[in-house]
Order: structure tokens, then sequence, then C-alpha cells
């Protein structure tokens, strides 16, 4: 009851088959000139950047009308290029009434009250160069110009204020900051009854660290 | 800070120049045998600052394929070029500082090199990657972005602070604080956005935005029967970037505000600012 066809096409697959193995067995001609591949090793370079400053102040803040006392703060900046620089700052100060009060019309609740600024801004390299130490030693410097707004809250008011100010920064080295700096912080106030603009001179000596 | 170079180093280097027949007359030296008293005073007290802050085991090599790379006193245009490195010389890089980097050559001189100058040169991973496409590529992978904008909500003048990061080329998440010090009283605002733009590589970028946070408002404490307030906040804004830089870019936008104060009241604010922003 064999199919004569399906018996066929089995010995034509099973000629085919024994074919095939046969070539397989034939050893593979070797190449002319063997591939020599040495792999290099491609990574990225991790280059390490120092951008952004973090620092420290200490100055005198001087608040129209009343004195001035010490101040102290905080700084945070991003060195875009060489020209230009964006910062926050952070600064508490106290403001006292005590001349107000000797004449018997205190303004605050008591006679020191605290103080605190917070800016953003913006930093311009105006002036970059170098400072010499005696003969021998050269660090990098630059008197910068800064700008910016922010908020001055004092006596439980928040005061829209504006900043422009300053300095010179040293570098004694790559990853270290002093600088010297002057602004004045402007706001209007209607605490002595006119509302005007105040100016509130603040003097700093601040270091930083780049990160 | 950096030394200020010596006279018989400065021989050293004239003979140097001589035997590879450099030109000589860009140098910025100063003539000197000793650092003075004064000198070795400040090298005393600032030596710690000279320490390096982080100690750097395997630092990246370039190697030099241009003529030569400028080395300058400092990181900027402006600064002197005192010393060079030549083609087919590896230079050490040490740090980066904007667009500067500060390299050490074979001859053990340290200096500042434009980035203009170091994409010319190649990396040691190999030949054929320049160090230009090394930094395409570390700009590129840059998600992270700060910003801060002034402008005026309602007519009061309004200070914001944003954070963001990149999800997908077209799609921002953003987190900003603001705060408006007016004349009656002062509103703090925060509020998470989803920022889309349409065309993230053109130089002046558009963008729409959605947001919702929070919002308090609190009246001058000399006003009568003030009372604060508290709600639910949500924001549609539209905008325009425009970049500066690969990193630092300048934008404008325009957005409303829809304060939810109870069930049954709600009050809307127009915001207009501007400000900058910059990819870290």
């Amino acid at each position: 009851m064999t199919n004569p066809v399906l018996l066929s096409l089995l010995m034509v697959t099973a000629s085919t088959l024994a074919a095939s193995a046969a070539q397989a067995a034939e050893p593979i001609p070797e190449p002319v000139i063997p591939a020599q591949v040495d792999r290099r090793d491609v990574h990225i370079p991790k280059i390490r950047a120092n951008d952004v400053e973090v620092g420290a102040f200490v100055g005198i803040l001087s608040v129209q009308n009343f004195g001035a006392t010490r101040s102290a703060g905080l700084r945070l900046g991003y060195h875009v290029t060489e020209d230009f620089f964006l910062e926050g700052t952070y600064g508490r100060s106290k403001v006292s009434d005590q001349s107000y009060r000797q004449l018997g019309i205190p303004i605050f609740s008591s006679e020191e009250i605290p103080l605190s600024y917070y800016y953003l801004s913006v930093g311009w390299n105006l002036f970059p160069g170098e400072v010499f130490l005696g003969k021998g030693w050269a660090m990098t410097s630059a008197v910068y110009l800064v700008g910016g707004v922010g908020n001055v809250n004092f006596n439980k008011e928040n005061h829209t204020a504006f900043n422009v100010g300053i300095g010179i920064r040293v570098l004694p080295s790559d990853w270290f900051s002093m600088r010297f700096e002057m602004r004045d912080q402007m706001f209007t106030s209607d605490l002595l009854g006119k509302n005007e603009l105040k100016h509130n001179f603040e003097m700093t000596l601040g270091a930083a660290a780049y990160f | 800070m950096r030394r200020v170079h010596a006279g018989h180093e400065y021989v050293d280097e004239l003979r140097f120049s001589v035997r590879k027949g450099t030109a000589e007359g860009s140098r910025h030296d100063t003539h000197k045998d000793k650092p003075s008293r004064f000198a070795e005073w400040c090298v005393c007290v600032l030596v710690a600052f000279a320490l390096p802050a982080f100690a750097d085991e395997s630092r990246e090599r370039v190697l030099v394929a241009d003529p030569y790379l400028e080395l300058h006193t400092g990181p900027g245009r402006a600064y002197p070029i005192f010393d060079i490195a030549e083609r087919g010389e590896r230079v050490e890089i040490l740090v980066r500082h904007t667009d500067w980097f500060k390299v050490r050559t074979a001859r053990e001189k340290e200096g500042w090199v434009s980035r203009a100058q170091m994409e010319a040169t190649l990396t040691d991973a190999g030949e054929k990657k320049t160090f230009r496409d090394v930094l395409l590529d570390d700009y590129l992978s840059r998600r992270m972005e700060i910003g801060f904008a002034f402008g005026s909500l309602n007519h009061d003048p309004l200070l914001s602070a944003y954070t963001g990061y990149r999800l997908h080329e077209n799609i921002d998440v953003e987190l900003t604080i603001a705060q408006s010090a007016g004349d009656f009283s002062t509103t703090s605002l925060y509020y998470v956005s989803i920022v889309s733009q349409p065309f993230p590589d053109s130089r002046w970028s558009p963008f729409l935005a959605l947001g919702a946070g929070r919002f308090t408002n609190v009246p001058k404490a000399t006003l009568v029967s003030a009372i604060e307030t508290k709600g639910g906040l949500a924001n549609a804004a539209i905008g325009l970037r425009y970049y500066v830089t690969r990193q630092f870019f300048v934008r404008v936008e325009a957005k409303k505000h829809v304060a939810l104060i109870d069930y049954n009241r709600t009050d809307d604010f127009t915001e207009l600012s501007a400000g900058a922003a910059f990819f870290f």
C-alpha cells in the first residue's frame, strides 16, 4: 500500500540531506589576511567642572532711617560664561528703632527686630585680571557688577526689592574665591508715613568654594 | 595661585624653544631670582588653598591635532598666553571653568585653553572621535535646568524661581516657587507644570505649559480685617525661549492663574514675566 510518489520524494530528500552534510564537512578556506580586531576602550571623558560657587559672607547693612547692623548670609552662584554669572543671595540682619525709642516714639513691637532678604541677580565680570602678591605670585581676579530683584522682609512685611552692586573677587586657587562687595538694596516703604524708595547700603566680605 | 615665572625657568624655556624653533615674541614673564619675603609669607598662608580640593586619580588626556594649543594664565580671553602645547603632544585636562579648560602639558606647565581650541583635539578613546563630539555629547546629556524670572501678577511685582527636568525631547516637568509682594498683600505660589516644546532644537523655541499647585495670600498686618487666604491653583501658559548659548537661555511667558479659593469661588490672575535659565 506504499505510495510510490511519497517514496520517491523521501529518497530525494534523503539524498539532498546527505549531499549538504558532505558539503559541511569540507574545510573552510583560511582568509588571506587574518583580521586583527583590536577593540579600543571607548569612554566619554568625565571632566570636573567648577561652575557652581557656594559661599558665605559677613558684613554691615545700613537700613535707611534705622542705623547699621551686622549682616550675614549665603550665596549660590552659577558661572554661565567667562563674562556672566547668576547668583542667589540670602541674608539676615537686624533693624533697631532705638533712636526713635529715645524720643518716645517706638516704631516696632520690640527694639530690635529681625530682617531677612533674598535676591536673584545677574553678574557681569567687568574687569577680569590678575592680582600680584609681591613679585613671585599672581592670582586671577575680577571686578564685577551685579544687579537683581528680590524681597526684603522685616516688621512682618515683604517688600519687593532691587539691588545693584560692585565687587572684587580674587581666586587664590581654582576652587576657592574671596570677595569684597558693596551693594545698594532698594525698596519702597510707608513705615514712616510716606511711601518712598529707601536705599540700604551693604558692605560684605565673603568666601566661596567652586564645585 | 599661579607662580610668576622665575628667571632661570625662562632661560630653560628659551633653550627649549630655540631647539624647537618656536617664536618667543609673546612671552609674558617677569625676570626674577627669588620671591620676596612677603611672597614667601603669603605662600605659607595660602598654600592650603592651593592644595587640590579633590584628588582625581584618572584624568582625561587629549592629543593636540592643531599646530598648537595656547595656554593662558587665567580662564578668560584677555589673560596673556604664556606657553603652548605642540601638535602631537598629549595634555592632561585638570578642570573646566565655563568654556575654559585647565590643562597640564607634558612639560608640566599648567594653563587655561579655550573651548574652541580644545574642540580640535583628539580623544584617547579613538583618533576618529574629536573632543568636540565629546563636548556635544556632554551638553546633550544635561537634563536638569534652573532659572528665575521677574514679572507682574495683576500689576504687583512677581519673582519666581524654577527647576526643570527633561523627560523627553519635547516634554519637561517643572517645579516653580514664586512670591509677589504687593501694596496690600504678599502672595506665595508653588506649582508643578508640564511643559511642551514643539520645536526643541530651534534657537527660538516656543512652549506651552499646564500646571497645578497651591497659593497663600497674606495681607499686610496694618490692614483692617485682614484674613489669610489659602487654596488650590491651576494655570496655563504660553511662552518663548531664546538660547543665548548651548546651556543658557532667556525666556518670556504669559500665564493665566486660576485660584480655587473655596467650593464656589474662584479668582483669576494674569502673569507676565521674563527670566533667564541654564542647563547643568
